[in-house]
């Protein structure tokens, strides 16, 4: 009776989907957060949008389009930060701004405005078997890249200048992790939608920094919250008949100030034993 | 005698814009050395360790390291570079000490292949030898600005470095633990006979260890002044001068760290002392 929300096909789609998303999403958002640029999935995500105009415009498929959009905007996002290394969150705030410019104008242009509009929060209970093998293909490959350059992409986020010398191949594995990020967002958006993929890039790496002891831990911490957050908004979504994507999203950051409150009130605990040991001493 | 030096500078000139920082900068650090870069703001000493890793392209002038042209140098994990402010940098990031340590074991490790416990146990080596083994698993963030000097030293003890280039590492640390980090700066130098050239402000606290100070002035990078045949028997060089003195480009003798801040000063003005 409880999980009959997993007799429906498209359910089972959804949360196969939204478990997959939220393992690869936090994972990508780790190094994000890390190279200080967490604002990133804002601006491919919008730029997305400007790909799904142009591939509903000139009659091929939106995904595609959100695709090419997306890595030709990753790219632009590290070839402006490279120019302005001090200020590098400005190249994203230019490419936010030509993502959004330009999804404004040409959506202008499409006739099927329900189906733009899909990419807008996103539609995972109305996915099709297509986008379902794509996020299926895509996981494997940004789950099997992040493992394979674990070391690289961690050293590289903390100290990009020491990787360089000690050898590791810097521009290589920033241009598979850009793909990577591109790929993962534009199909991201389709299914949690643009304007909250970046929020669950962010939101459970903020929770796991706020509970991890170490870098492996807030990876583990990141995908175990973003899964958390997924699962329960689904089966939020399912009974109260609300967005899914909006209602992840807002459990994501539901789990994050729990996890400040927790921290909190082990701080106060730990800080009232000591006043107890130190009355006790004297 | 060329092949003496571990780090050779020869007429070597930089500058931003049309700015010309260093102009026709000349010296020699031997191995064995612990030398020290001084001088005013803004007269390129951090721009001097850049150029010395080939992270800036001189305008003109040649560098060698260990012999070697800086152009066809590829030993770079043998160079142990220590930036300014890296520890209160690594400070924000959530990784362990032994974390930061192992990333930098990258040249040993290699490309896509997955640390093994060899490789952990260099590291828990390397945090040993700084004094920080017990904090291994502590977070870098949880750590004093000191230790976390004292991780950022270990990260490049982990390739065994005959070259260390550090970028004011006393920076924003208390005495106890500056004195600390030179101790252990001093043993890598004595024991291990790793040379070790470091720019600093703070010449009072490290000057005891020190065999040899090169000064910056506003625009010429004045050559060491200690007679080549000092050097060559100034292996464990601190012992030549006596506690707490340094020799100085600009000065004719040694003075102490006290009389070398008035020296520096009468750099900045154009003057010698």
């Amino acid at each position: 009776m409880t999980f009959d929300i997993l007799q429906y096909g498209f359910m089972q789609r959804a949360f196969l989907v939204g478990i997959l998303l939220a393992v690869i999403i936090p994972c990508i958002g780790v190094i994000v957060v890390f190279k200080r640029l967490s604002l990133i999935g804002d601006a491919l995500s919008h730029t997305s949008l400007a790909g799904v105009a142009i591939g509903l415009i000139l009659g091929i498929n939106p995904i595609v389009g959100a695709m090419a959009a997306c890595i030709f905007a990753a790219f632009g996002i590290e070839a402006i930060r490279k120019k302005i290394p001090r200020y590098s969150e400005l190249s994203i705030a230019i490419v936010l701004s030509v993502g959004i410019g330009l999804a404004g104008v040409l959506s202008g242009f499409v006739k099927n405005a329900a189906t733009f509009n899909s990419f807008l929060f996103g539609s995972i209970v109305a996915i099709s078997d297509f986008e379902t093998g794509l996020v299926v293909g895509i996981s494997v490959l940004v789950l099997l890249s992040f493992i394979l350059l674990y070391k690289e992409l961690f050293y590289i986020a903390f100290d990009e200048q020491a990787a360089a010398l000690s050898g590791v191949p810097v521009r290589l594995v920033n241009t598979i992790f850009t793909i990577l990020t591109a790929i993962t967002v534009s199909v991201a958006s389709r299914t949690v939608g643009a304007l909250i993929v970046s929020s669950l890039m962010v939101v459970p790496v903020a929770t796991a920094m706020v509970m991890a002891r170490s870098y492996k831990q807030t990876v583990i911490w990141s995908v175990v919250c973003a899964v958390t957050a997924t699962l329960i908004g689904l089966f939020i979504s399912y009974y109260a008949q609300l967005k899914p994507g909006g209602t992840i999203v807002l459990t994501a950051v539901a789990l994050f100030l729990l996890a400040l409150l927790v921290k909190w009130l082990r701080q106060l605990l730990r800080a009232a034993r000591m006043k107890g040991a130190e009355n006790e001493s004297t | 005698m060329p092949a003496e030096c571990a780090i050779e500078v020869k007429d070597l000139s930089f500058g931003y814009s049309d700015v010309l920082l260093m102009d026709r900068v000349s010296f020699c650090v031997n191995r064995g050395d612990f030398a020290a870069v001084i001088g005013s703001n803004g007269t390129g000493k951090s721009t001097l360790i850049k150029l010395l890793l080939g992270l800036l392209t001189p305008a003109n002038g040649e560098i060698f390291l260990m012999g070697e042209a800086l152009s066809s140098f590829h030993r770079f994990s043998k160079i142990g570079y220590v930036p300014q402010n890296s520890g209160s940098l690594a400070g924000t990031f959530p990784a362990t000490a032994e974390e930061i340590v192992l990333s930098s074991l990258y040249s040993q490790i290699g490309f896509l292949k997955i640390p093994g416990r060899h490789h952990k146990k260099i590291v828990l080596d390397a945090l040993e030898r700084v004094g920080m083994r017990p904090h291994a698993h502590s977070l870098i963030s949880e750590l004093s600005g000191g230790q976390q000097q004292r991780v950022m030293l270990a990260r490049v003890l982990v390739n065994d470095p005959e070259i260390l280039l550090l970028d004011e590492p006393t920076v924003g640390i208390d005495v106890g633990a500056v004195t600390s980090l030179m101790e252990i700066l001093h043993r890598l130098n004595i024991d291990r006979k790793v040379t070790i050239l470091m720019v600093t402000h703070d010449l009072s606290h490290v000057a005891q260890y020190l065999n040899r100070v090169l000064c910056l002035s506003d625009r010429n990078f004045a050559e060491d002044a200690v007679p080549q045949e000092l050097i060559v028997h100034a292996h464990a060089a601190s012992h030549e001068l006596p506690h707490g003195h340094i020799h100085c480009a600009a000065c004719e003798e040694p003075h102490d760290a006290e009389q070398c801040a008035v020296c520096t000063h009468a750099h900045e003005s154009g003057g010698k002392s």
